[in-house]
């Protein structure tokens, strides 16, 4: 029944030829992201932690690899603002630098694992046949493999890995598992476009084929990358909470919320701020992402309702 | 239509249930409908009067946005939540408007009933159609016993002409055509006795010989039920000889009304006007050009000052830009109903007699410098010799094995010379787009030769003789809007072409200049963007686009079957102008017969892969001799109700034959209204043998038939008296 939204999209198509109502398409983007007030909060807090995780640490005089050993174990007091871990470390100072990670991390696997994904996914549409299928059928086999085991194997230090900061092996191998699902995307939605009028055309004008992925693939499937961006910070984030948690991602001396999260569930019933403050701070990490998520698919949907009703406003008008 | 316009809105509906006709089904009053959208409120339709008779048929014609859709949507409250919907819609006296949504599913496929445009999403296809029938009836008769429901719905099946109804009830809407499903949605639509049933654009989505099929059935439907029917639509032709009444909408609000001889033989709004002239006809040939409206509808975002048609108006003055003028009562003219209304100040200086090419200064048809030439003196611009185009057709998952093969293209002749129009005609699935795709290829592999602008596909191995190919030939695609990348400036789109030839930058920027005039658009429109035009505009720019190369041959695929009426007459003028002054060729696709008639040249005709008739357009046109082409020409509707209300109608049975189980003889021989009269001794032929493609005489059409103008079957011939 798509009879039904038709009639609005009818008006769209017959309004445009007046120049002056004409909005251009990020700006609409931009006024429908602004009308949804989750999204907005969302951005805000996201924007929020952000700054907190870098200028965070002027709000307490203590750092992370800081004893004090006249607090320890102490529940938040005017010292140390969000209390002290059994070892006597400020917990703020824990937090801001844990956030920090996280959300680095998030940053670089949700940016990198798009790039990864748009151009081996580009790459199989364009080519299609026998790489196509080779490279569906590598992409295939990764799915498959056990991510868990091997961020345990990785971060275990086995393998000459040792060097490295254990949150740039996460990062690595994070990275290594995160980009499959939205290549498969990109694929298909480049194939669909490949069928497009205009891509035959410039087929047809006799373009060569690099020039048409460049230049009419790659930027029309960019609404869906910057989604993809965001859900996979998001993705990154839980990830590295859940693989900290179970004690193979983030190791000490690094520290992140997962690994807060995690050294904190034993002692939930005596030291209950050491477990809740990080949990809530990841709460607000991915919360803050999917709410913000949720209003960029609504800005690009064209069929979304963000529109409103138009009751209300005539309603207005007409007092 | 019997308040007087000049009252209040809130007077109008006050005596709307005093004065409204007592018999009418279904009258709405002052109804308007307000969306909201990115650029602030869209006032959609604007206050829509009418009042429709039992039994009766009334056309709401209007193109895109003018509000005819919604219209109907919002009788039967099928608009999103968000819609302000404020009025008057009365059934049977019954006020609908303000119902909750579970009190009008009491109404909504009982007393009204809905066919919606796409046959194709309009069945669930998960169930059968027997389900789906029976569920409407349910629905509204949950007393009704389980047999009684199926009896109905086979009487239903039949009704709609549906054959072996009783084994089709199982079947799922995949196994129907485009229009079988059509008919089926019918069916459901009439399950209930309706009293009123609206057909939204019913069969814009399907070909000419089944849009007279639904159409016919429609007829049938409206007979058996004694419904009225609301049709709504853009083609002028095909209610031309279904209506009673005909309502012209224009930015949502009606802009003329009357019967359909007052609209037709004596239109009072020039909008009206243009629009008759707009629509080229089938049954003329094409001497004349087409009336243009120039421009585009206004925004209804903004407050509607005066006359929503000024700013397109050849006729404007000053007085039409102060306040919109109300749909008066047109001054009688002898002979004339009282219920013809136009919204128009100047109605009275538009007699009968007005002239739509004079007013809106038509151009005159150009001339070409190659139309004195004779044709066998011209150069070929383009040649297939023996094009085939053969797909296999596997079945099986893992080992897949050859069941059959899909003649798409089957040993296809013929050529192109300069300065001519050729047109490809059939029903979809014919093979006109593979034609044009295989031509556009242009491939050594290729089954048969194709040869443009004296290069063969056989020797176009390397890249450079490609190029110089591609030079020759261009293409011009269906939707404008898809033809042109979205994220590309008109600037860029046009420079491609030219980049890559490896033109510099200024000659580049100088051709384009060029180009934007050539096609009439402005050219300080360059660095706008393809969702800033109209669809007019945008298909001017695909134009461009194809000329940017100066190609001797333009490939045309439905140029103008994704555009408004209006502002394809302006397309069609613009490709005629550019055809005299640049001498192109042009391959052109369509289905629309009309435009093909007044465009070619020549025409070929395709069934099944293959041509069964082909020659200059008015030969084939006004004496066709195959029969398919007989029954192709007399599925249009012409724009003329007194001509469409007594014309004999070829009406072919069934649809297009599988590929799979193609006839053996004559392609045709399945459908043929003549094979089906002929006796016996002489339908073996037609089985067994298959007719050449050849003409009677020196100079005429060339058909592929054994028995020409034979007598057709009577079954098959429909006369509305």
């Amino acid at each position: 029944m798509t009879n039904i939204i038709d009639p609005i999209a009818e008006i769209d198509e017959a309004r445009v030829g007046d120049q002056d109502v004409v909005i251009g398409k990020s700006r609409i983007i931009f006024r429908r992201f602004m009308r949804n007030r989750t999204a907005v909060a969302g951005l805000f807090i996201f924007l929020a932690l952000f700054l907190f995780s870098i200028f965070g640490g002027f709000l307490t005089s203590w750092d992370k690899d800081t004893l004090d050993p006249l607090n320890i174990g102490m529940p938040p007091s005017p010292d140390h603002l969000l209390g002290t871990t059994q070892a006597g470390i400020d917990l703020m100072a824990l937090i801001v630098d844990g956030t920090r990670t996280s959300i680095l991390i998030g940053l670089i696997v949700g940016g990198v694992s798009v790039l990864i994904s748009a151009v081996y996914g580009c790459t199989m549409a364009f080519f299609g046949g026998k790489v196509d299928a080779t490279m569906l059928f590598i992409l295939e086999a990764l799915i498959m493999m056990p991510a868990i085991l091997v961020v345990a194997v990785a971060t275990s230090g086995s393998g000459g890995l040792k060097d490295l900061p254990s949150w740039l092996l996460l990062v690595v191998v994070l990275l290594f598992f995160s980009w499959m699902g939205t290549a498969r995307l990109v694929r298909s939605l480049s194939m669909s476009l490949m069928q497009r009028d205009y891509v035959k055309a410039a087929k047809y004008m006799g373009v060569p084929s690099r020039r048409i992925v460049w230049r009419h693939l790659v930027p029309n499937i960019g609404s869906l990358l910057v989604l993809d961006f965001t859900r996979g910070i998001t993705g990154a984030i839980l990830a590295e909470v859940a693989f900290s948690f179970i004690g193979i991602g983030i190791k000490l001396p690094d520290v992140s919320l997962g690994v807060l999260i995690g050294q904190a569930t034993g002692q939930v019933s005596s030291f209950p701020w050491m477990f809740w403050v990080p949990l809530t701070v990841m709460f607000l990490l991915t919360g803050s992402l999917a709410m913000m998520n949720d209003g960029l698919r609504d800005a690009f949907d064209p069929s979304s309702s963000s529109i409103g009703r138009a009751k209300t406003k005539t309603a207005k008008a007409a007092k | 239509m019997s308040t007087n316009t000049s009252q209040t809105p809130a007077e109008r509906l006050r005596d709307a249930g005093l004065y409204a006709p007592g018999d009418a089904v279904l009258s709405v009053r002052d109804l308007n409908v307000r969306f909201n959208s990115e650029n602030g409120v869209v006032h959609a339709v604007r206050g829509v009067d009418f009042d429709l008779m039992p039994g009766k048929t009334l056309g709401i014609v209007g193109e895109s946005g003018s509000g005819k859709s919604v219209t109907s949507m919002a009788v039967m409250g099928l608009l999103p939540e968000t819609a302000d919907i404020t009025g008057s819609v009365r059934f049977k006296g019954k006020e609908l408007l303000g119902l909750s949504d579970k009190a009008m599913c009491k109404h909504r496929g009982s007393d009204i009933a809905m066919v919606f445009q796409d046959p194709l999403s309009s069945l669930t296809p998960v169930y059968t159609v027997g389900h789906q029938i029976i569920e409407a009836l349910t629905v509204h008769n949950p007393t009704m016993s389980k047999q009684a429901k199926e009896a109905r719905a086979v009487d239903l099946l039949r009704m709609v002409g549906i054959p072996s109804p009783k084994d089709r009830l199982k079947a799922f809407p995949h196994e129907f055509s485009g229009g079988m499903r059509q008919r089926v949605m019918i069916a459901i639509a009439i399950a209930n006795d309706p009293r009123v049933l609206i057909a939204d654009e019913p069969t814009t989505a399907l070909d000419v010989t089944i849009q007279a099929q639904v159409l016919e059935v429609l007829h049938t439907a409206q007979e058996e039920t004694g419904a009225a029917v609301v049709m709504i639509t853009h083609d002028l032709g095909v209610v031309a000889g279904m209506a009673d009444d005909i309502m012209v909408m224009y930015a949502g609000k009606p802009v003329e009304t009357g019967t359909v001889e007052d609209i037709y033989y004596n239109p009072r709004m020039p909008y009206t006007l243009g629009l008759l002239g707009a629509v080229p006809r089938v049954d003329t040939s094409g001497k004349q050009s087409l009336v243009p409206i120039e421009g585009t509808p206004p925004n209804l975002a903004l407050p509607v000052t005066g006359c929503s048609f000024a700013a397109r108006c050849p006729m404007v003055s000053d007085a039409c830009l102060h306040g919109e003028p109300e749909l008066f009562p047109v001054p009688g003219v002898e002979g004339q109903t009282l219920g013809h209304k136009a919204a128009c100040i100047k109605a009275d200086q538009l007699s009968g007699d007005a002239d739509a090419h004079k007013i809106f200064q038509a151009p005159p048809k150009p001339v070409s410098k190659f139309d004195g030439v004779a044709r066998a003196e011209r150069a070929k611009v383009l040649e297939l010799k023996d094009v085939k185009k053969h797909f296999p057709l596997l079945k099986g998952a893992l080992i897949k094995r050859r069941i059959g093969t899909v003649k798409a293209v089957d040993g296809l002749s013929f050529d192109i010379r300069e300065g001519e129009c050729v047109s490809i005609v059939g029903e979809s699935g014919c093979g006109k787009t593979t034609t044009l795709l295989e031509i556009m290829e242009f491939h050594p592999d290729q089954v048969g030769e194709v040869v443009i602008g004296g290069v063969s596909n056989k020797v176009a191995t390397d890249h450079k003789t490609k190029m110089a190919m591609r030079k020759e030939m261009q293409m011009v695609f269906q939707d404008p809007t898809g033809a042109l990348d979205p994220r590309f400036t008109v600037y860029e789109v046009l420079a491609e072409p030219l980049e890559n030839l490896g033109m510099p930058k200024a000659a580049i920027k100088k051709r384009i200049m060029e180009l934007m005039k050539l096609v009439g658009l402005q050219p300080d429109h360059v660095n706008r963007f393809p969702n800033q035009f109209s669809g007019g505009q945008r298909q001017r720019i695909g134009i461009a686009r194809a000329l940017a190369v100066n190609p001797k041959l333009v490939v045309l695929d439905e140029p103008v079957s994704a555009l408004d009426v209006s502002v394809q007459a302006g397309v069609i003028n613009l490709l005629d102008k550019l055809r005299a002054e640049l001498g192109l060729s042009y391959l052109m696709v369509a289905h629309d017969l009309s435009v093909v008639r007044h465009i070619s040249d020549r025409v070929a005709v395709m069934y099944l892969g293959k041509i069964v008739e082909t020659g200059d357009v008015d030969d084939v046109f006004d004496h066709p001799r195959h029969p398919y082409t007989r029954a192709l020409l007399s599925a249009i509707p012409v724009p003329d109700p007194a001509l469409e209300r007594t014309r004999e109608r070829i009406i072919l049975q069934g649809d297009l034959p599988s590929p799979l189980d193609a006839p053996k003889g004559c392609n045709f021989a399945t459908r043929c209204p003549v094979f089906a009269a002929l006796p016996a001794a002489k339908q073996e032929k037609c089985l067994t043998l298959e007719p050449p493609l050849a003409s009677e005489k020196e100079g005429t059409q060339d058909f592929a038939c054994f028995f020409p103008d034979g007598e057709i079957d009577s079954d098959m011939l429909v006369v509305h008296a």
